[in-house]
């Protein structure tokens, strides 16, 4: 037997002496390497108060349980989303501690019309929210009372048509109804939902299109006529037809669709943590208490739909084909 | 007594009842309301928790007071140190900072305490009554006729440039051009942004404001030892209740002054996207314009102070009209009043009043009691606050610079937005030292965006035709009192300069 091995009480007081310090340690060296360590930063691109910001909170409140840490978000709004894009990519580091919330149908049309200044498959979104269909609509003092008169006045003069912005999917949805009728429409962006529903109902324009969550909030003061997509809410969007029933069409769904993104790289250099990121992200939906959040946050409850990475990144791909094919019409090129 | 009339007496008592959340939510607003990047609508944003866990009335009570009380907070600093809390009462420097350098601080706050609680207590009435024939005004005002109402608070640049033309179209251009700056309304295309992310979305009105009042003032006033001079500080030494009766009493001889300016607040109140901004210019432009004596405005005239206040109070109660009317919010503050009402399961709209009556007279009544409340609160305060402008320079200047340094950090979070309010500081500064007028600047960055946003869509919805600008009745209407409201004014100046010639 060696000194070394001899148990005497020197020996005995630095053996336990370490092993006490490390039991004391343990706790620190495994959250060290477990994730989350810190709260969670996410850049939402669009102003404090509005849709997303209620969406997310309403989201994370049940998420922030399931993944053990809070989340913080930043709003950079400008730019139809654009400033937020740019300083998530160009300032945010690619830890997956830093998240984007982002509206997947009218921020990815932008890149379709004017390019970002980083490359579109840097980020990817991995956990869609909800899925909400553009509408039109009218306001209820308007002369244009049904679809067979917006049509028919549609071919006789141009209708001026509000919209939150030039790319969005609503946009598109009206532009595809131009042309499977005859009808001629002029966009005009009103900048943001309140806007555009002011439009609609104090006869700035002729009608208008928008998300149809907001238009179910404007109420009393509105009259939707027609979604692009499915009406899967009935009255409360007044018994609209989908525009795919209503002309016999196959048009895909003009989408706004609210979902997290991550840095590519974040997911690369941290496999594992984009895997706690997804597995908890889904869990929330499996969550009762989700339903309940979601539509006190004002969402409704038929909107709200869980898409993984490739629902995700199918819904970007279309969407910015839907873009470079109208690409001309919604930049007056 | 109708079935109305019951419920807004006792609509009117249960308010009355909350005065324990009304006052404290007073104070609060005040102090809001004069930091520069702090508003109504940001404060509740920040307190959305606290105000979904309030009962319907407490909310609502609470988000109304602290609106009104914000309106009038901001008008405070801009009276005493030349610093507008925020953009709204951009219009009230231009004569409540010069009364405060002449030892007047005291009697231009009792005037404006009691010209924005009248104003807003009057339009609250006004527009109680008239709500539905005021919701219709939205109808009316669409992007041409807007555009007309842009030109009336632009048309302020000439009206501040009448003592030296060159000097002062040159600051307006300048202002017009620095609010071009950022992405267009129409295909969000980036302009002279430089590649700063931070403008893309265009120039942030608080650090332009802050920068070009206060940061500015701050540099000037640190050449002084005092903002008064000695004789006024020894007269704001003393502060007696005698200036603070003689300001309400100034406000009161102005009693018609005060009804129709605020109605114009009241107005474009409810014109939705408008706001206190548009209304303080349109309102100070209009008094200026039919003043006997146009040439006393900018010198620390009374009714140079009163407009722009009375009209900031009155767009309060306008922005309720088109929110309970129609569900359309008429500003910020609104909107974010819509999240929290929807919240409590309360829906806006044309059904509300049938469906809901006390909670749509709630507000307007919840108005007028903090606006009474305001009065009679505020008022005996006016001879404490003033005594600000005899804090010696030397602290006073530094307090300035980093309290507005962090207002225009606040809004957006940026740094980027200090080191922009610097910027802004340092060319005005440098506008004040060579003659020139930063509220003329400030207007263009202001109303600029405004007017190009409107005629961008009226451009786009004419197909370009210019002649889109005259295509409206009311649009042209609007445009022959604009004229007048410029020519009449110099026509009547040089009809008594002939008669003085003539008698002389």
């Amino acid at each position: 037997m060696t000194k070394g091995h001899t148990i005497n009480r020197r020996n005995f007081l630095r053996t336990g002496t370490a092993v006490g310090g490390i039991a004391l340690a343990a706790p620190t060296l495994l959250r060290a390497s477990s994730y989350p360590e810190r709260n969670i930063n996410v850049v939402i691109p669009t102003r404090e108060g509005g849709g997303a910001d209620r969406n997310f909170r309403a989201f994370t409140s049940i998420w922030k349980e399931k993944l053990g840490t809070d989340f913080e978000p930043g709003f950079f709004p400008g730019a139809s989303g654009r400033v937020g894009y740019e300083i998530y990519m160009g300032k945010n580091e690619p830890d997956a501690y830093n998240l984007i919330f982002g509206n997947m149908g009218p921020e990815v049309l932008n890149w379709a019309m004017q390019e970002p200044s980083f490359d579109i498959n840097d980020y990817l979104y991995f956990g869609r929210v909800d899925t909400d269909p553009g509408a039109l609509f009218v306001g209820a003092e308007s002369p244009l009372q049904t679809l067979d008169d917006v049509i028919a006045e549609g071919k006789k003069r141009r209708l001026n048509v509000g919209t939150s912005r030039m790319a969005h999917p609503a946009s598109i949805g009206l532009l595809s109804l131009g042309e499977a009728t005859g009808a001629d429409f002029n966009l005009i962006p009103l900048s943001g939902g309140k806007n555009t529903v002011a439009g609609a109902v104090t006869g700035e324009v002729d009608f208008s299109v928008l998300t149809s969550g907001s238009v179910i909030a404007a109420g009393d003061s509105v009259k939707t006529l027609l979604v692009f997509g499915e009406n899967r809410v009935g009255g409360a969007l007044d018994n609209a037809p989908s525009i795919n029933d209503a002309f016999d069409l196959d048009l895909p769904e003009m989408l706004s669709s609210r979902a997290f993104g991550i840095h590519k790289k974040a997911v690369d250099d941290y496999p594992d943590r984009f895997d706690v990121l997804t597995s908890t992200f889904k869990e929330t939906f499996e969550d009762d208490r989700l339903l309940t959040a979601y539509v006190e946050g004002r969402g409704t409850p038929e909107y709200l739909n869980y898409g993984g990475i490739e629902e995700c990144a199918e819904f970007k791909a279309a969407m910015l084909e839907l873009g470079a094919r109208f690409k001309p019409l919604l930049t007056g090129a | 007594m109708g079935e109305t009339g019951t419920i807004l007496v006792e609509v009117f008592f249960q308010t009355i009842s909350y005065w324990w959340v009304i006052i404290p939510t007073i104070f609060l607003g005040l102090i809001v309301g004069g930091v520069p990047g702090f508003s109504a609508a940001n404060t509740i944003i920040i307190l959305m928790p606290l105000t979904l866990a309030m009962d319907l009335e407490t909310g609502l009570i609470f988000m109304v007071s602290l609106y009104c009380a914000a309106r009038m907070g901001a008008g405070i600093p801009a009276i005493l140190v030349n610093i507008p809390g925020t953009a709204g009462a951009a219009a009230t420097p231009l004569d409540g900072y010069p009364m405060t350098k002449q030892g007047r601080g005291q009697q231009a706050l009792a005037m404006t305490f009691v010209a924005s609680s009248l104003g807003g207590l009057l339009t609250t009435v006004i527009a109680l009554a008239t709500m539905p024939i005021l919701a219709r005004v939205g109808f009316y005002m669409h992007s041409v006729e807007m555009i007309v109402v842009m030109l009336f608070g632009i048309s302020l640049i000439a009206s501040i440039a009448a003592q030296d033309m060159v000097k002062g179209l040159i600051a307006g251009f300048l202002g017009l051009m620095i609010g071009s700056i950022g992405t267009d309304v129409v295909y969000a295309t980036p302009r002279a942004t430089f590649g700063f992310l931070e403008l893309y979305d265009g120039i942030p009105l608080i650090p332009a404001l802050v920068g070009l009042f206060a940061v500015s003032e701050a540099f000037v006033i640190i050449e002084k030892r005092l903002i008064i001079t000695d004789d006024a500080r020894k007269a704001m030494a003393t502060p007696s209740w005698h200036a603070t009766f003689e300001g309400a009493s100034i406000a009161l001889k102005r009693w018609w002054h005060i009804a129709w300016t605020s109605v114009i607040g009241l107005i474009i109140g409810v014109i939705p996207g408008a706001g206190a901004s548009i209304a303080s210019f349109v309102a100070y432009q209009q008094s200026r314009s039919f003043s006997k004596t146009p040439e006393a405005y900018g010198t620390g005239h009374p009714e140079g102070l009163i407009a722009p206040e009375s009209a900031n109070n009155g767009v309060t109660s306008g922005t309720l009209v088109p929110l309970l009317v129609l569900g359309i919010p008429g500003g910020a503050t609104a909107a974010i009043m819509l999240v929290v009402m929807q919240f409590h399961g309360v829906s806006f709209g044309p059904s509300l009043f049938e469906n809901n009556p006390k909670v749509g007279y709630g507000m307007f009544m919840a108005m007028a009691v903090s606006y009474l409340f305001m009065m009679f609160t505020i008022l005996p305060l006016s001879r404490y606050m003033s005594r600000v402008t005899t804090v010696p320079t030397i602290y006073l200047a530094p307090m300035i610079i980093s309290f507005t340094l962090v207002g225009a950090f606040v809004p957006r979070e940026y740094m980027f937005d200090m080191y922009l309010a610097l910027a802004f500081g340092v060319l005005g500064y440098v506008a004040r030292r060579t003659g020139y007028h930063v509220a003329a600047i400030l207007i263009g960055v202001i109303l600029g965006p405004l007017l190009e946003r409107y005629f961008l869509w009226s451009l786009k919805k004419s197909d370009g035709d210019i002649m889109v600008l005259f295509s409206s009745t009311l649009g042209n209407v609007l445009w022959v009192c604009l004229v007048l409201s410029i020519v009449l004014p110099i026509w009547f100046e040089m009809r008594r300069k002939r008669r003085e010639i003539v008698t002389q």
